[in-house]
């Protein structure tokens, strides 16, 4: 029984292997993930490298995983670079901004930037046709003038970073009617629906293909230029030169047309990243036709896509199992003894249980967000998350088991000269037994819940297609991860109600 | 003259918040016999009861054992040589009757068929047939029945002494009065010392062969039960037996 649970436990902590195999992160959007899917693509197919592609939530997610060596190369954008990561001020020419970002990222963490492939994903801003024709808008000048009776929707980090709305106000004096958060997708449904009428967009967007949207001019060369590279470990590209020679040959190749029919691809006709990359790639040139490369078309219904799917969702499952046991396992072994140790020092326990309890309010995103920089991406910070959920339900559970259980049978177990270890083994444990179990199928429950955000910091899990999901904005993806992790959330919960009924001991109810 | 089996000498026991269980309370047991304890809720007659087996320690004075101060014996031996009942028989539920009876020989290392056979024999003992509740489990019994179970795990490993705690205060009257008759056939068969704590009076006039009053944690008087009821020490006493009429 510990041999095994010990195998199951070095099992899921080692589940990223540590041999050959090139990580390429990328942040959580459509053209992000497709670049990622190239790369990964571009360097498997000329140095025969495994490679495996790595969500991860954000920029600071990719940049964490990238120092820390835990993937060897993601997309990023020289604004980007430049802006949110060294924080400094916006610059207008491309060539500046690549120059800058290059040398500060080698000299501070021995990242490089490669040459760029071809397309500038810059901020824009883009109006409803019937609100440009309206107020005669070709230009941000224009926009600024009919500003105070519009209704805006940006990004979250737009309305805050230099080179968004502050800058904006700044430079062409720009004062909206209203303006409003949105998430990206959410934001073309309602411009498209004149919802709202001026929303933030990215030149690449495959949305603005989609909805009726007029591109507004940035007359006075506001907008600073947002040029997409691999940003790569160094010590990779000393080690295997052959991945920078791979990456190079995407360089120049990706142009903005280009680059929006693809993501248009991925982003509304929801076509596999896969595919979209191996066919652009073939396209380009760059590697060659590979015969029957998968079913075609958009999976026409809910249950088609999970049967086109059902292997990745399996593997998916058994990572998210893999993840909630180890949290759980962890918990558990951490709460037992603690309980034990409460139960002899009883003065200890309110203030320590109501000390663990806190761990219940942390926000599960804001925890997984703080273990990043102390423990990297992958599976190490998910399971330390869920580890530090499990631990409450658990020993609160087993301490008041442990110390509620029957009190006239410990008394006589003592009287008749059982030791302190010995009563705790053979009645305290035993009676407490069907109420620690409840607290273990407790912890079971949240925890597989908590795991789908583990998709967050890479570890994988039904997580994954959720993250995706939301934001393709594809509902048969979403539930794809969603209901098999509510119903293994079930399906945990009742073998551990079996289990339960198992360590019941005999006796315990009256049979007649 | 032999030291008694079991004594209190002086003994006065002190709670948190000074709270007085015991004062200055002596008595003693002597071999084969059977002292009741009685007295209310608060007179200290359990907290007294505990001091035998060390469950509780005295705050001054000394409790001994054959003379020998009880701090010298290891408490957890002294409690496996000391058979103890407590109130509703204070049985494991998750364990059958057998292992119940069982658990001291267990504890002391006794083998298998040793175990067995001495549980068996206890069963027949205090009148339940092996074979029919050897292998039931405490909620399946009737209370009177789990409290002669609580006798026989008390006497498994022949004790020299068993503490018995109020052992038929949660029994209804007819049940009660059975197992009084059981208890006063076993102690005539075996000649165990007990030391039995009660609050009914009639109850400690029928299986005592000595009696000690406590009230307020004071001894009030400590004799025969023909002693107390010819000559009452203190009022208290008058009272109690007055109240009890029926104590004939």
């Amino acid at each position: 029984m510990i041999r095994l649970t010990g195998a199951l436990l070095a099992g899921a902590l080692l589940l990223p292997p540590q041999d050959e195999t090139l990580r390429i992160g990328h942040k959580n959007f459509a053209e992000n993930e497709l670049l990622a899917e190239m790369f990964a693509r571009v360097i498997a197919d000329r140095t025969g490298l495994r490679v495996k592609r790595l969500p991860l939530a954000d920029t600071l997610p990719c940049l964490q995983a990238l120092k820390a060596g835990e993937i060897a190369a993601y997309p990023e954008y020289t604004g980007t670079g430049l802006v949110a990561i060294l924080g400094e001020a916006p610059l207008r020419s491309r060539r500046e901004a690549l120059y800058r970002v290059r040398t500060e990222f080698q000299a501070r963490w021995d990242l490089l930037w490669l040459a760029p492939l071809g397309f500038n994903n810059a901020y824009e801003l883009a109006v409803p046709r019937q609100i440009a024709e309206r107020h005669g808008l070709k230009t941000l000048s224009d926009l600024a003038k009919a500003a105070p009776q519009l209704r805006a929707a940006f990004g979250f980090d737009f309305t805050s970073r230099d080179d968004g709305l502050p800058g904006l106000r700044r430079v062409y004096g720009m004062e909206f009617k209203e303006v409003r958060s949105m998430q990206q997708n959410l934001k073309y449904q309602a411009a498209g629906e004149r919802a709202v009428d001026c929303i933030d967009v990215y030149t690449t967007d495959g949305l603005l293909l989609v909805h009726d949207l007029v591109v507004l001019e940035d007359d006075r060369k506001f907008f600073p230029p947002y040029e997409a590279a691999p940003l790569v470990r160094g010590d990779v590209l000393r080690r295997r030169p052959e991945v920078g020679a791979a990456l190079g040959l995407l360089a120049g190749a990706l142009d903005e047309a280009r680059m929006r029919r693809l993501n248009r691809r991925v982003q509304e006709d929801r076509e596999p990243v896969e595919r979209v990359a191996q066919e652009a790639l073939e396209e380009l040139g760059i590697i060659g036709t590979r015969a029957g490369s998968g079913p075609s078309g958009r999976s026409a219904s809910f249950v088609s896509y999970l049967v086109d799917h059902r292997g990745k969702l399996a593997a998916q499952t058994v990572e998210h199992l893999a993840l909630s046991g180890a949290g759980l396992l962890l918990g558990v072994l951490v709460a037992m003894p603690l309980a034990f140790l409460l139960e002899r020092r009883r003065a200890l326990a309110e203030p320590v249980i109501r000390a663990v309890s806190l761990t219940q309010t942390i926000p599960s995103l804001a925890l997984l967000a703080f273990m990043i920089p102390l423990f990297g991406i992958g599976p190490a910070p998910a399971i330390l998350a869920l580890w530090i959920y499990s631990i409450f339900p658990v020993l609160r559970n087993a301490y008041t088991g442990i110390r509620d259980a029957d009190p006239r049978a410990v008394e006589a177990a003592t009287a008749l000269g059982m030791t302190g270890p010995q009563v705790l083994r053979s009645v305290r444990l035993p009676l407490a037994a069907p109420v620690i179990m409840a607290g273990v199928r407790t912890a079971a429950v949240l925890t597989v819940g908590t795991a789908t955000l583990a998709a967050f910091v890479g570890a994988g899990g039904l997580g994954e297609p959720i993250v995706s999901g939301l934001q393709k904005a594809d509902p048969h993806v979403i539930l794809s991860g969603a209901l098999p992790a509510a119903a293994l959330a079930l399906v945990v919960d009742a073998v551990l109600a079996g289990a339960e009924r198992l360590v019941r001991p005999r006796g315990l109810e009256r049979r007649r | 003259m032999a030291a008694p089996l079991l004594e209190a000498v002086h003994v006065t026991r002190v709670f948190s918040g000074n709270i007085r269980a015991l004062d200055d309370v002596s008595v003693a047991v002597a071999d084969g016999e059977t002292l009741v304890l009685i007295g209310e809720s608060g007179s200290g007659k359990t907290t007294l009861l505990r001091l035998f087996n060390r469950l509780e320690e005295p705050t001054a004075g000394e409790v001994r054992i054959r003379g020998r101060s009880a701090r010298e014996e290891d408490p957890i031996g002294l409690r496996r040589r000391t058979g103890y009942v407590p109130q509703e028989g204070g049985l494991l539920p998750h364990w059958t009757v057998a292992r119940n009876v069982g658990l001291v020989p267990r504890l002391l290392g006794w083998d298998e068929p040793r175990q067995r056979a001495r549980t068996d024999e206890l069963l027949d003992l205090v009148g339940l047939k092996p074979e029919t509740y050897r292998d039931r489990h405490p909620l399946e019994l009737s209370g009177g029945q789990r409290q002669r179970v609580a006798f026989a795990r008390a006497l498994a490993a022949h004790p020299d002494v068993v503490l018995l705690d109020e052992p038929f205060g949660a029994l209804d009257a007819i049940t009660r009065l059975e197992l009084q008759e059981e208890f006063l056939r076993l102690k005539g068969r075996l000649g165990t010392t007990m030391v039995l704590v009660t609050h009914d009076l009639v109850e400690a006039f029928r299986v005592g062969d000595r009696i000690a009053v406590l009230k307020d944690g004071r001894l009030h008087q400590d004799g025969t039960p023909e002693a107390i009821r010819g000559a009452p020490a203190t009022d208290y006493v008058r009272a109690l037996l007055a109240t009890a009429g029926a104590a004939r």
